[in-house]
């Protein structure tokens, strides 16, 4: 209910005084004030003539039903034609339950003064105020430019004013039966009255607002507080939690359209953005931002910046693209009431098939490729595939991601080592890969002590060479983070007998396995090397990398680190088992999409 | 620049604290914070002069040109008389409630004044209403009284001290008393809590402080009468049974205890029950302070704390499909050292975790309503499991064999 308007109302002030010229919805108030005289009439009620404290009784609320209550449209009028210190900026003034917001706006002679002003619960949050405060804006420009252009508020007020005299100048018997407001009259006549009119029925009904001042202007307003409502009643997504979604958006998460792409294409207006119709025409829910973007020929920013607008408009939401191993549960604030509107819209959409039968499949975690069975008709597959999506649109269900946490020790997890740390690592791989040259890093000298053990040969060419070799296998990609191994000396091979080169291999393993390990505590060292998969190098390898990239700490799930690291599933998930002493996995969904359920956690 | 503002006024000492803690950056319209009180000012409408402010403190917070800007709204049409007005302008948010004395006396047959207070655009001042309602009322009294406004011999020294102290007071320790002759007048801020959620049988209240913090005299009878049974295992139809209250009274002292920040709800604790972590299960693995708390409030004894570690696993192998007792059997807790029942709690107080409910619902088409029974009739997807049972006298799995023999009835968890 909050985000709706309880009114709208347009006030001018000229050399002629201040006038409130248009106020909609109007017949609430008539309708009131009538309820409150029968109720006066009641013959129970005491009527109390002598008043102690000679106080009123107290108005506390003007909102009745949804509506604004209680004031005279002459009070409005004097409160909202503001004094001119007061023009173009934010206007703001709450009365009892009521707030009204509005941006008092000069037009081209200064003389004039018009205000578009919202009446709101005085309850909305302050990002609907200043959504609205923003509408206000809007409308104030493209009145003042139509006023510039030629003179179309001018000529509307005039009308207004004349409905105004029309019916207060009718002979008062006609006036008592005929029950007609002057806005009645000016809806008639105006255009700005039903642009006004039309913006208040669509913040009502959809939050979207597409009005043509004067048939030129164009003003459209979107109010994401309700617009994102869809079927959740009192379910409101925050303008910044969409921003922060973006913030947190990856180039692997993919957009899932809410309207049909063809409808969507023919709405757009004629000078949309090509870009955004490329977009679109490339769109799949199974690709990610970073594959729609090469399809569409976009830079990876402008991608981001397309999808932040058809997320703000409610148009699309953010999903990891479709595959096989997308696991699915029922989001905890779908409804699942029998008689619910979604499962006739479902039935209508997939005849035959009952919403609440094919969500209970979801009730446990369930992915697409174990709902697939490779016996059914292909038809079924792709029924299977639509269904899944319509409930991702409608947010009925969830994707959980796999967590990985490193807890090598009893007492928990090993808490991120401090930023001088990493840092230092960091800046060791840095110079390394910059010139492989002797410069005393740790890395270097140690390559050197061993060549020192190696028969008392003086560190020589082939250590060169193979230090040099360690920092080329170590540039491209930089995706081994400056740990100078697998270089198996192979260069150093050629020139060596074979049983030092193997003296050497087993030198080289012990020491790379200490390497791999220096970032970790002792206690932490025995606990890995307990575990049998770490003899073998390379499984270490990968564990020690993920871990220095900090990606076992629950803060990247699979699907990203698959991304960030290029590689396999069945790599990670081998992984996961083989250190499965160590490492903790936890199933969830990914925290930078879940604005959209209402249950998130921020 | 609003920090040094507030620096000036030194007694500010609530608030200062609050700067210390956030970054000035965070001041902004909307920021949902509470600020202090910058300026009290009375104003009346002069029979001669129109509009203005006869007392301020500080002197001269609002300019005569600000004043100027918006006295319409600080002395309003009769029709907003007596409503609390706030006006947003200029970078100040000026609280005010209007008045308007009728009297033969008055120079034009009525006197109108208003009390305002004045905060910064961004802060909150919702709390402060009642508390200019109240003083705007004693200030009509002692008008009426002895002219305490409106006699220009006053020179307006006694309201110029009490503003003074009013705004100090509220300040410094958010109340006030002031005492006039033999009347004394009470202000406080209260803050503005949201309205507790309904309360339902199913659910069970538990602390969330602790408890010998507030067993104290300040609250009624029947709340007495019910705190010894809130342990945080009882639902609310146990408690009302066991401390012989009836059901809705239990309910509605529960709420007034949620109001004040008391007790939370949990749902009823059983081992058949699904739990599944949630994003904020990252916290446990960063915060050393959580864990600590964590650790103290799962242990089965004071001596023998668990592992962190094993606590972690028991709360990530929560997920759709693992009811606690499958968890109990695949990790046993007890030799862990572990109380699982301890943990669920903690886990759902510290939103670690959130429970996974049932709900069953019949797709049976409606053709026979009638024929059903009050049980099938609550198979409407709206009503849990937990909350059937609890209206049903059944316990999980008396109702697992109804249901089991309904093919029309699907259970969905979510």
């Amino acid at each position: 209910m909050e985000p709706n308007p309880l009114s709208i109302i347009l006030v001018k002030s000229d050399s002629k005084g201040d006038r409130l010229l248009f106020r909609y919805p109007y017949a609430a108030d008539a309708r009131n004030e009538a309820g409150h005289q029968s109720r006066r009439r009641n013959p129970y009620a005491l009527t109390i003539t002598e008043d102690l404290l000679q106080t009123p009784p107290p108005q506390t609320s003007n909102i009745c039903k949804g509506h604004l209550t209680g004031f005279s449209d002459e009070v409005l009028s004097t409160l909202f034609a503001v004094k001119p210190e007061l023009c173009e900026r934010k206007f703001e003034l709450k009365v009892n339950d009521v707030r009204f917001v509005g941006h008092p706006t000069l037009l081209s002679d200064s003389i004039i003064l018009t205000n578009i002003v919202f009446a709101l619960h005085a309850t909305a949050s302050h990002s609907i105020v200043k959504c609205y405060y923003d509408l206000s804006k809007r409308l104030g420009v493209a009145l003042r430019h139509e006023e510039r252009r030629c003179g179309y508020l001018s000529q509307e007020t005039k009308t207004m004013v004349m409905a105004h005299d029309e019916v207060s100048a009718r002979p008062e018997g006609e006036k008592a039966d005929d029950a007609d407001t002057p806005f009645d009259l000016i809806l008639q006549r105006s255009t700005l009255a039903r642009n006004l009119k039309s913006v208040y029925d669509d913040l009502i009904s959809t939050g979207l607002v597409h009005v043509r001042v004067n048939r030129w202007i164009e003003v459209s307003f979107c109010l994401p507080q309700k617009v994102h409502q869809f079927y959740k009643k009192d379910f409101i997504i925050e303008p910044e939690s969409i921003h922060r979604c973006l913030q947190s958006l990856r180039p692997y998460h993919g957009l899932l359209l809410l309207v049909e792409s063809n409808e969507l294409l023919d709405h757009m207006h004629p000078d949309a953005s090509p870009a955004l119709v490329r977009l679109i025409r490339m769109y799949s829910p199974l690709k990610s931002l970073q594959t729609l973007a090469a399809d569409a020929d976009l830079t990876l920013s402008q991608m981001f910046q397309l999808a932040g607008h058809l997320l703000y408009w409610a148009k699309a939401t953010v999903i990891y693209p479709l595959c096989e191993s997308n696991v699915y549960v029922i989001a905890p604030d779908a409804p699942t009431h029998v008689n619910s509107p979604l499962t006739e819209r479902f039935s209508e959409h997939f005849p035959g098939m009952n919403l609440l039968q094919v969500m209970s499949d979801f009730s446990l975690p369930t992915s697409i490729s174990q709902k697939m069975n490779p016996l059914n008709h292909p038809q079924h597959q792709k029924q299977l595939v639509q269904m899944i999506v319509w409930m991702l649109q409608h947010r009925l269900l969830l994707q959980l991601h796999t967590y990985v946490y490193f807890m090598p020790t009893a007492s928990g997890p090993s808490l991120p080592q401090d930023g001088l740390g990493r840092q230092h690592s960091h800046s060791l791989h840095h110079s390394s890969t910059r010139d492989g040259s002797y410069q005393s890093t740790p890395d270097e000298q140690l390559s050197i002590s061993v060549g020192g053990l190696m028969g008392g040969r003086a560190p020589s060419e082939s250590d060169l060479s193979s230090n040099i070799s360690d920092d080329v296998l170590v540039t491209p990609g930089n995706k081994l983070n400056g740990l100078p191994i697998q270089t198996s000396g192979s260069l150093v091979s050629t020139d060596n007998e074979v049983s030092f080169v193997n003296v050497l291999e087993e030198e080289k393993s012990s020491l790379v396995r200490e390497e791999l390990l220096a970032d970790f505590s002792d206690e932490e060292r025995t606990a890995i090397l307990k575990i049998p998969a770490a003899a073998n190098p390379e499984d270490l390898l990968l564990l020690a990398q993920l871990c220095r990239m900090g990606y076992l700490r629950g803060c990247h799930h699979l699907e990203e680190i698959m991304y960030l690291e290029n590689i396999r599933r069945s790599q990670l998930l081998q992984l996961l088992d083989k250190f499965r002493d160590v490492l903790v996995t936890c199933e969830t969904e990914d925290p930078a999409i879940a604005l959209f359920y209402s249950h998130s956690y921020t | 620049m609003i920090v040094s503002r507030v620096l000036d006024y030194g007694f500010c000492a609530w608030f200062v604290g609050a700067v210390n803690m956030v970054e000035e950056g965070e001041y902004f319209e909307g920021c949902d914070l509470e600020g202090p009180l910058r300026c009290i000012f009375l104003c009346e409408f002069h029979p001669t002069a129109g509009p203005k402010i006869t007392c301020q403190v500080p002197d001269n917070y609002i300019s005569k040109e600000v004043f100027d800007a918006v006295s319409v709204y600080i002395i309003p049409k009769a029709q907003l008389q007596r409503s609390i007005l706030t006006v947003t302008l200029l970078g100040s948010k000026i609280l005010g409630f209007p008045i308007r004395i009728d009297n033969k006396k008055y120079a034009r047959n009525a006197f109108y004044f208003n009390l305002c207070f004045v905060c910064d655009a961004w802060a909150r001042s919702v709390q402060y209403e009642p508390v200019v309602k109240k003083l705007s009322d004693h200030l009509i009294t002692m008008e009426l009284e002895k002219r305490f406004l409106s006699n220009p011999q006053n020179e307006n020294v006694p309201l110029s001290a009490m503003l003074k102290q009013v705004m100090e007071d509220l300040n410094t320790y958010r109340m006030c008393t002031l005492t006039e002759g033999t009347t004394t007048m009470h202000l406080k801020v209260v803050k503005i809590s949201k309205e507790p959620s309904p309360v339902h049988d199913h659910q069970v209240p538990i602390f969330i402080e602790e408890q010998h913090k507030f067993r104290s005299e300040q609250w009624d009878l029947t709340t007495y009468q019910v705190l010894p049974y809130i342990d945080g295992f009882n639902h609310i139809a146990k408690i009302a049974a066991e401390a012989d209250v009836e059901n809705n009274l239990v309910k509605a002292c529960v709420q007034n205890l949620m109001y004040y920040g008391v007790v939370s709800l949990l749902p009823i604790f059983q081992y058949s029950n699904v739990y599944a972590a949630t994003p904020k299960l990252r916290l446990l693995a960063e915060n050393k302070d959580l864990q600590q708390r964590c650790i103290k409030y799962v242990s089965k004894s004071v001596r023998q704390p668990p592992a962190l570690r094993d606590i972690f696993r028991m709360y990530s192998s929560m997920t759709y499909g693992t009811t606690v007792r499958d968890l109990c059997v695949r990790l046993n807790p007890h030799p862990l050292r572990i109380n699982e029942r301890k943990l669920v709690q903690f886990g759902l107080l510290k939103g670690l975790i959130r429970r996974i409910y049932k709900y069953p619902v019949d797709l049976s088409e409606d053709n026979e309503v009638n024929a059903k029974d009050s049980l099938h009739r609550s198979f409407t997807g709206l009503q849990s499991v937990d909350e059937i049972c609890c209206a049903h006298g059944l316990s999980n799995q008396q109702f697992e064999d109804q249901v089991e023999r309904e093919p029309n009835v699907v259970l969905i968890w979510k």
